[in-house]
């Protein structure tokens, strides 16, 4: 199976369980969606995004909390600016904006993590396999 | 005993580095009396044959600075390896990729069209491009490959130590040469220079604020910096915080930022990711509870080019080494 | 020493089983470097399944253990308590969702058996690398302070008080009371407030476990539930509470006379001077604002007529530290300006007062000694109550004036016999028990009442003043505003030295209106009182019962605190000192050590969030469980 994968990074305390609601909705959603727990999108590492990319991901989501409702108070600013600037020096390196995604779901939000999920999977089939030299 | 066999030589570079060892100025004269210099294209006339017919591990030390961007370069370096003990990957150019690196923005063919063809001070009407073979009259005459990618000199060669900088400090060539003389080295592959970055010496920490934010983004040019004040206090990026001491401050105590030319600490995988990183975690901080998403994206793109700045030095050296062409 | 992990695939009967081919899986792990022994379960989180782990980590003497499984937000304590008993580590387990986020989002079983093999793999790779961390109390800190002594702070503070527990009161003004002890007489007993409330404060003064602070202010607040460190700007009040015996001699020679904000401004106090009489403490304090002598001219008349030494104008300011499990914040309420709404004439016609400043009349301890007057020292015929001032612009009624209006206009009936009153009011707010029955008296002795709505706008006629309203105009001698409550101006500075929200009105935020009503967002900071909302007295005193009654349940002098095992650690030899992760942190769990240069996380405040160490331009921070190799060995097995 060669799809190309897409490493999501989903918060402990929000997204994450909108992916557990998803899962007991038994709403579908492509495999190549590999979800990493984090404890907050502020975790989330711009090194650690272009490491997902360099290993071999198409695409990395990160799912955070509301702005507003991070659980830590501000991380999900903090991964909000992150990732702006990350994108813009991806495009500047040739890497697709779209290819990484920041959004937000809730706890409770089971359909809208699965819309999302798609919906970023099929940005990145659009895209194709992202092939790096 | 016989004097420990030395070699210089330089790759994609500018010719600093070697400056920077005529730099160690009354030093140099130590050096000459320790060691000897067997080749160094730049200030002697020993020629590639004469390194050739050298035998495996018969020079101690080669200091190679320079990227390596030419098969003429990959030769060369894979030959100093092969006759070398010791290779130590001297300035940023060998250690990261430094300036030369940012051309991995562009390919063979790009930079090709720029420089022979498109520059407006061209006079080339036949657009003659360099070519890898060409007969002229009964010969035939070659010329290195010119590569697509820039690469790091560990890319291509095992290396043994690094001496970063843009051009490393005089200080920092003595303490290494005279490591290496003495046998006191510290585990292959280490950098060397100090362990923190360049904020533990830096001369404004004494007055930085310890809620460090940014407001605003100013280039340099836009203000006149303040001498005592952390130049990110102001706006003004500053790489200090992601990037190696032991440069002795030069460029802070003339009034500019970091640029990053030492490359980042022994943690950091790639400088360019965690400096912007650490940039954008603090830019518009005290705020960022009223802000909506424009308001953060207009502060952030108040960075206008954020690779070039953040992968200034160490692009080739970086996660993705080079901009994917289409 | 190689390590031996232990993979166990749970089929979790056919959610899993029939969706993903568990065996398949099962049989290809065993392949995978340091993988001891690779089982499939039926049923891991059964009693029997978890028996099976513990002794399965005995038998195969496993040093890491991988539970391929549901969520593990179900059931990964119940796992980690498992490998605990079974002589492991929890922190060595790692448990990975092959059934919300796999089998049961995943129709097609190869696509299914495919990505469970990855996020094992994953699994694998990231046990490998981690690390044990051992669990860390501290002691519960029992101790409480309490911001403000009203009667909500006062109930707090005396139902708290108790053996081994301290309670800290924290008061703004020089002595407690708070707006109670400016009332004559309170609804719906109409007995004295003062009086009321007289026990209480002498009870608080005394009592051995409340220390109490007046003049002083919270300046600065870390910490969370268990464990709140404070700093408290105890004021300069020039007078030594220990010497002063409370004469009052000191009052009558001081030169400078002020507007009395405790009267509304309808009377004047000294630059040396007590908020009313009878405020305890009895000592009182020199406003340096106004004060002579700290404006720069030679006087010192109070400390020559004090015959107990107790004036001290070299007094300082001092910040007091205090370790406390829980703070109640009973800061209460103001009144909203009138001035902000011209058409009601506060401020341009002499007669038009608040009801507070009509309160301050009546009250016998008041700038009139209980007379009702005008502005020219007669008595009025007529007074209009004019309700619902502000009520519009703010959004919300504040519950209350109807009640103290209706007992104004009672109080004036008794005091000024013939006296005509008429009341202007949108809606009649009268919830409770016996409030009713006060507007039934109201009517039955004759007080005219029009249903003006918002649509009311006062001017004069000479003397006298024109209430209109609807094309009516009654002419009257007094108008008394009923303006909205408000919260304290201080509200805002407090809520961000706690970091906690307030509401769109300005109030604090309770957690939840309904379930959580005296607590917010932040663990251990409880809201009592009208800075919550406007409330009257009754409320608030059973919110700072419910509160204390909390605190009293959860915060038991002995008990342990766990802290969080996953917190953010700075290697201090690579930490160069650059400060960025500093500004970062929203507990405030990073500090900069001056003397060794760098930035130091206090374990008991970080909550393992690791904003600070994707920041961190060194690499020297570093977050315990969730290191950068850890996730990098996750992303590697994910990607296949």
């Amino acid at each position: 199976m060669n799809e190309p994968t897409i490493v999501s990074f989903l918060c402990n305390w929000c997204s994450y369980e909108g992916a557990d609601k998803a899962g007991g909705a038994r709403l579908n959603y492509p495999a190549n969606i590999r979800i990493i727990r984090v404890m907050c999108s502020g975790r989330v590492d711009p090194e650690l995004v272009i490491q997902a990319l360099k290993e071999g991901a198409s695409g990395v989501l990160i799912l955070g909390c509301h702005p507003g409702d991070c659980h830590y108070k501000k991380g999900n600013y903090k991964a909000l600016r992150r990732t702006h600037l990350l994108k813009k020096t991806l495009k500047q390196l040739g890497v697709e904006e779209e290819r990484v995604r920041l959004d937000w779901v809730a706890a409770g939000e089971g359909e809208r993590f699965a819309e999302v999920a798609n919906e970023m999977a099929e940005t990145i089939k659009n895209l194709g396999p992202l092939e790096l030299s | 005993m016989a004097k420990p066999k030395v070699a210089f030589y330089w790759c994609a570079s500018c010719g600093g580095c070697e400056e920077a060892v005529v730099d160690l100025n009354e030093d140099i004269l130590k050096v000459v009396e320790a060691v000897d210099i067997v080749f160094w294209p730049v200030a002697l006339d020993f020629k590639k044959k004469d390194v050739e017919a050298m035998g495996d591990g018969e020079i101690a030390v080669s200091f190679i600075n320079g990227a390596i961007r030419t098969e003429e370069q990959e030769e060369m370096v894979k030959l100093l390896r092969k006759k070398s003990g010791l290779i130590v990957a001297f300035g940023s150019c060998s250690h990261l990729g430094g300036i030369p690196g940012l051309a991995n923005f562009w390919n063979r063919d790009a930079i090709f069209e720029r420089v022979y063809k498109e520059i407006p001070s061209n006079a080339n009407p036949e657009n003659v491009f360099p070519k890898t073979k060409a007969k002229v009259g009964e010969k035939e005459l070659t010329l290195p490959e010119f590569w697509d990618t820039v690469h790091t000199l560990d890319q291509v060669i095992d290396v043994d130590y690094y001496l970063p900088g843009c051009a490393p400090p005089p200080d920092l060539i003595m303490q290494g040469i005279t490591a290496i003389l003495e046998g006191k080295l510290p585990e292959k592959g280490t950098v060397l220079a100090p362990d923190k970055s360049l904020c533990d010496t830096c001369p404004r920490g004494e007055n930085k604020p310890e809620k460090l934010s940014i407001k605003e983004i100013k280039r340099p040019y836009e203000i006149i910096p303040d001498p005592e004040k952390c130049f990110l206090e102001e706006g003004i990026i500053c790489l200090g915080p992601v990037t190696r001491s032991g440069c002795g401050e030069r460029c802070i105590n003339a009034n500019m930022p970091c640029r990053g030319c030492f490359g980042p600490t022994k943690e950091v995988i790639d400088q360019g990711a965690k400096g912007l990183s650490a940039i954008a975690s603090i830019l518009g901080v005290e705020d960022e509870e009223k802000m909506t998403e424009k308001d953060m994206q207009k502060l952030t793109d108040q960075i206008v080019d954020p690779a070039g700045l953040f992968y200034m030095y160490s692009l080739a050296s970086s996660l993705l080494k080079r901009k994917r062409m289409a | 020493m190689a390590e031996r992990i232990g993979v166990y695939v749970c089929k979790c009967g056919p959610n899993i089983g029939d969706r993903v081919d568990v065996d398949a899986i099962v049989n290809k792990v065993k392949g995978i470097e340091d993988v001891a022994v690779a089982k499939s379960h039926n049923l891991l989180c059964s009693g029997e399944g978890l028996k099976f782990l513990k002794e399965e980590i005995k038998n195969e003497k496993l040093s890491r253990v991988v539970i391929a499984a549901c969520t593990p937000k179900q059931y990964e304590v119940k796992f980690m308590r498992a490998c605990e008993e079974g002589g492991l580590n929890p922190y060595l387990m790692q448990m990975t969702n092959i059934r919300e986020q796999c089998a049961w989002v995943t129709p097609d079983k190869s696509a299914a058996t495919e990505k469970a093999k990855s996020f094992i793999t994953a699994a694998i790779n990231r046990v490998s690398l981690q690390e044990s961390i051992e669990k860390k109390e501290i002691d519960i800190q029992p101790d409480v302070l309490v911001v403000g002594g009203g009667v909500a702070g006062l109930e707090a503070c005396l139902s708290l008080a108790q053996k081994g527990r301290k309670v800290y009161l924290v008061e703004k003004s020089p002595c407690i009371g708070g707006l109670t002890a400016r009332f004559e007489e309170v609804y719906p007993t109409m007995e004295c407030a003062p009086c009321m409330i007289a026990p209480e404060l002498q009870e608080i003064l005394q009592k051995e476990n409340i220390e109490t602070f007046t003049y002083s202010e919270i300046e600065e607040v870390v910490g969370s539930l268990g464990n709140f460190t404070v700093k408290v700007k105890k004021k300069a009040r020039y007078v030594s509470e220990e010497a002063c015996i409370g004469c009052d001699a000191c009052f009558e020679p001081c030169p400078v006379e002020v507007p009395d904000e405790y009267d509304e401004g309808l009377s004047t106090r000294k630059a040396i001077y007590l908020p009313f009489a009878g405020g305890l403490p009895n000592v009182p304090v020199i406003d340096k604002d106004n004060c002579k002598r700290f404006k720069g001219e030679k006087c010192s008349i109070c400390q020559e007529n004090c015959s107990f030494d107790a004036i001290n104008y070299d007094d300082e300011d001092k910040t007091i530290e205090k370790n406390v499990g829980a703070i109640i914040l009973a800061t209460g309420s103001t009144l909203f300006d009138p001035t902000e709404l011209p058409q009601y004439g506060y401020g341009k016609y002499d007669n038009v007062l608040t009801a507070m400043q009509l309160e301050r009349l009546h009250a016998s301890n008041g700038p009139t000694g209980g007379k009702i007057q005008l502005k020219n020292g007669k008595e009025p015929k007529s007074i209009a109550f004019v309700y619902c001032v502000g009520r519009k612009e703010k959004g919300y009624c504040s519950g209350i004036c109807c009640m103290y209006s209706l007992t104004l206009a009672r109080l004036m009936r008794e005091k000024l016999p013939g006296v005509k009153i008429h009341t202007f009011y949108t809606d009649m707010c009268l919830p409770k028990k016996e409030h009713q029955k006060m507007y039934k008296e109201a009517m039955e002795k004759g007080i005219e009442f029009i249903r003006s709505g918002e649509n009311v706008t006062v001017t004069d006629k000479g003397e006298k003043i024109i209430v209109g309203t609807n094309g009516k105009k009654i002419s009257v001698d007094m108008v008394v505003l009923a303006p909205a409550v408000e919260p304290n101006p201080d509200t805002a500075k407090i809520a961000e030295i706690l970091d906690i929200p307030r509401d769109d009105q300005g109030f604090f935020a309770e957690e939840h209106t309904l379930m959580k009503p005296f607590s917010t967002a932040l663990e251990g900071v409880f809201l009592v009182g009208s800075c919550q909302g406007p409330k009257d007295i009754g409320d608030a005193v059973a919110q700072g019962g419910a509160a204390a009654g909390r605190i009293l349940s959860r915060l038991i002098p002995g008990e342990k605190l766990e802290l969080e095992a996953k917190v953010s650690e700075i290697n201090e030899d690579l930490c160069s000192g650059c400060n960025i992760c500093i500004v970062l942190c929203p507990y405030s769990a990073i500090s900069r050590d001056a003397e060794k240069k760098i930035s130091v996380v206090d374990e008991t405040l970080c909550r393992g969030c690791g904003t600070c160490v994707s920041a961190c331009p060194s690499g020297a921070a570093r977050a315990k469980h969730f290191t950068k190799e850890q996730i990098f060995a996750e992303i590697k097995g994910v990607v296949r």
